[in-house]
């Protein structure tokens, strides 16, 4: 009796190994889904409260917009997990843009900001879309004459940066205020730090497919799953052309075309419609797409594979996105300044 | 009878803690997943086989493809070793031959790997196989140097790449070291008295490349067989051609088909009268067609040998092949059955046939539950020689 009590436990200790020793000895791989860690702030705009709130100000003004109908919470709804449900985003006088608003949850973690990167900071991408003529429609010097009218904001500049509000300024305070729209601990993390039933046995195994069979950990990799890289699926290659060539435009290398940056996943279940142009209605829609391998056409993301995916495992893979939803800072529309 | 049956109730309670313990998270597992915090199911549709992905990762030089930029070299990463091996119950029943039955427990084998990336499109791989002495059950295994190959990618485009070394050439479309069975491709095995055999990894230097079209190809120049290995000369060549057709790898998805060719000279045995190089040749097609979770590997080769490689009258042409068929009902199973010939000339008469049927079983994604039951007769002169082989083994690498 003893010698097969000791067989089985000598079996499941050196099985406990095999399957867990790796992480023991060897810690997580570079492209490991860890944890969030503290919010990056750049030197030269630390973050205070005062400044903060400046920002929060901005991003619920429509009069940063040229007709005073848009703010950057027309389409980045705090109550619509930051983003909303429209394919593509309607901006001054009804003009409808060709790209998904996304969401701004963890922006401050991207490298790069935007569908093709073209803001390399999240301070140059808080004034785009001011400037955009589809979007807000304004230009930034009419921006900054229209804010230093408003004594409420004008205070507020001095006080925040020591200078009136300048270009520089307002896209540092609408940046200080997206640092703090951040997701919270997920279901996911509380499973990472150890907490084994935080995570339904579906989303597990969707875990497990998501760094596996599902290829999803390749691009979606790092804490906030993206790899601030950019991918081409093929989303809307019809008839030998792209209806938005994406990072091509910007880099105007080949292999760019048809390219977007990877977003980030956490609490991405809120986020719908989903991809650049927000033509996958749903995560199931989307893990389908993948699914495929994508769209074939001659830039393919070579990573881009048919995955060959049960319906079953599909159906893991979105249990394993919802665990991804974590608390994000609920905001209200503050009173604006006159 | 109490007694036996608290046995059983404890054996099944630790069969069920050891799988309980298994399905809990998954840990990183070896080298490559264990550097990025992937799960194996990354590259191996069924470790130790590779998905599409795979096949592109190692086609690649061990690198994401796209993401050059973003990898960490060994010296970045944990430490760039795993160990492979395999241990269980084997059954073997030889009728007409010279092996003496088998049913025991054995320790099949142990590989010790390192692998990674030197620095950019600069990887390395490293197998070794220690020295085991047969001994309370270890099965014998040669301390060989299986692999250690340097593969330089992307030498100003996808189109040429090199590996040197000692390395798993590209003529086996099939890798023989990445099989689902524990028993071996028979064609790839098959060659004139101790001479090449497909199935080993070759000394020597490798050209690949790729297009995005589906279409490559490798050309190899290596030293081949190693009979008489004192005069042997680096005078085998080699080329592969191969296309995938829909999207995919034509692992798991896509449909590849390919087309080889080898010329070699090897010295004849020493038991043999004639001295010198002789000329071989081999000249191969092959396919892998996917569908849904059905996968069928097909292999052709027909082989010509110079008589004297035989020491018959005259050359020697033999052809044969296998067929195999693996299903995955799910990502922790594969099952799988094949058929591998060998058709012999009279002169020779060592005709082969062998039916394979086997399964994995997948707690983990590094550790697999493996029976397999195999049935093999080849002619002799002496009469057929037939093999029935049965294992269920443990295979698991860290």
């Amino acid at each position: 009796m003893r010698k097969i009590l000791f067989f089985c436990l000598a079996s499941a200790g050196a099985l406990l190994f095999i399957t867990h020793g790796n992480r023991l000895l060897a810690g997580e791989g570079f492209l490991f889904n860890g944890s969030l860690p503290p919010v990056p702030v750049p030197p030269d705009n630390p973050q205070t409260a005062a400044k903060v709130r400046l920002g929060m100000q901005l991003y619920f003004d429509k009069r940063l917009s040229a007709d005073n109908t848009v703010s950057c919470a027309t389409c980045h709804i705090p109550e619509l997990g930051w983003a909303n449900h429209a394919a593509t985003d309607t901006g001054i006088k009804g003009q409808v843009g060709g790209r998904n608003s996304g969401s701004i949850i963890d922006a401050a973690y991207m490298k790069v900001q935007f569908w093709d990167g073209r803001a390399a900071t999240l301070e140059a991408q808080a004034v785009g879309p001011i400037a955009n003529p589809i979007e807000m429609g304004e230009t930034l010097a009419n921006v900054v004459k229209k804010l230093n009218a408003i004594p409420g904001y004008r205070a507020q500049f001095q006080e925040v940066f020591g200078t009136d509000a300048t270009e520089e300024a307002i896209g540092k305070a609408i940046a200080a205020f997206e640092r703090t729209i951040v997701s919270g601990p997920s279901p996911y993390d509380q499973y990472l730090q150890g907490d084994l039933d935080a995570m339904t046995p579906e989303a597990i195994r969707g875990m497990n497919l998501f760094k596996g069979k599902g290829h999803c950990s390749a691009c979606h990799s790092g804490p906030a799953f993206s790899d601030g890289s950019y991918h081409n699926l093929g989303v809307g290659y019809v008839k030998g052309k792209y209806k938005d060539e994406g990072r091509f435009v910007i880099s105007k290398k080949a292999g760019d075309l048809g390219a977007f940056k990877t977003p980030g996943l956490r609490n991405t279940a809120q986020t719908h419609p989903y991809l650049h142009d927000g033509s996958e209605k749903t995560l199931e829609d989307v893990i389908e797409l993948y699914n495929k391998g994508g769209v074939p056409n001659p830039r393919l993301d070579p990573l881009m594979l048919p995955l060959n995916l049960t319906a079953a495992e599909k159906s893991d893979l979105v249990a394993f996105m919802n665990s991804l939803n974590g608390p994000v800072p609920v905001v209200k529309e503050p009173v604006l300044p006159n | 009878m109490k007694k036996i049956i608290s046995r059983y109730f404890l054996a099944a309670a630790g069969c069920l803690a050891l799988l309980a313990a298994a399905e809990a998270p998954a840990g990183a597992v070896p080298v490559f997943a264990r550097k990025y915090g992937f799960s194996c199911t990354m590259c191996h549709s069924n470790y130790p086989r590779l998905n599409d992905f795979g096949a592109r990762y190692r086609r690649n030089g061990y690198q994401l493809p796209g993401r050059e930029n973003d990898e960490k070299t060994i010296l970045q990463s944990p430490p760039p070793v795993a160990l492979r091996t395999n241990a269980g119950f084997n059954y073997s029943r030889v009728a007409n031959g010279a092996a003496a039955d088998v049913r025991q427990f054995q320790l099949n084998g142990l590989d010790l790997l390192s692998a990674g990336l030197i620095d950019r499109n600069i990887g390395y791989m490293f197998v070794y196989t220690p020295v085991i002495t047969p001994s309370r059950g270890s099965a014998a295994q040669d301390g060989v140097l299986e692999m250690a190959s340097v593969v330089f990618s992307k030498l100003g485009s996808s189109w040429l790449n090199v590996r040197a070394g000692r390395f798993e050439p590209a003529y086996a479309a099939h890798s023989p070291k990445r099989l689902l069975s524990v028993s071996p491709y028979e064609i790839y095995g098959f060659s004139f008295p101790n001479g090449l055999t497909f199935d080993q990894t070759q000394s020597g230097v490798e050209v690949t490349g790729y297009g995005r079209n589906g279409a490559s190809y490798a050309a190899g120049w290596v030293n081949g067989s190693e009979t008489g290995n004192a005069s042997q000369q680096a005078s085998d060549f080699y080329a592969r051609v191969e296309k995938v057709f829909g999207e995919g790898q034509g692992q798991t998805a896509g449909q590849r088909i390919g087309l080889m060719g080898y010329s070699g000279s090897a010295v004849p045995d020493s038991t043999l009268p004639a001295a010198g190089s002789k000329a071989f040749r081999r000249a191969g097609i092959d396919a892998s067609l996917n569908y849904s979770r059905l996968n069928l590997a097909l292999q052709y080769i027909n082989g010509t040998d110079s008589k004297a490689l035989w020491g018959k009258s005259a050359d020697v042409n033999f052809s044969g092949g296998l067929a195999e068929l693996s299903y995955l009902p799910a990502t922790s199973v594969v099952c799988f059955a094949r058929y591998d010939v060998v058709d012999t000339p009279s002169s020779v008469n060592m005709n082969i046939t062998k039916w394979t049927l086997g399964g994995r079983y997948y707690p983990a994604d590094n550790i697999a539950l493996h029976p397999e039951y195999s049935y093999r007769k080849q002619n002799s002169a002496g009469g057929d020689i037939t093999e029935n082989f049965f294992t269920a083994r443990l295979d698991y690498a860290f």
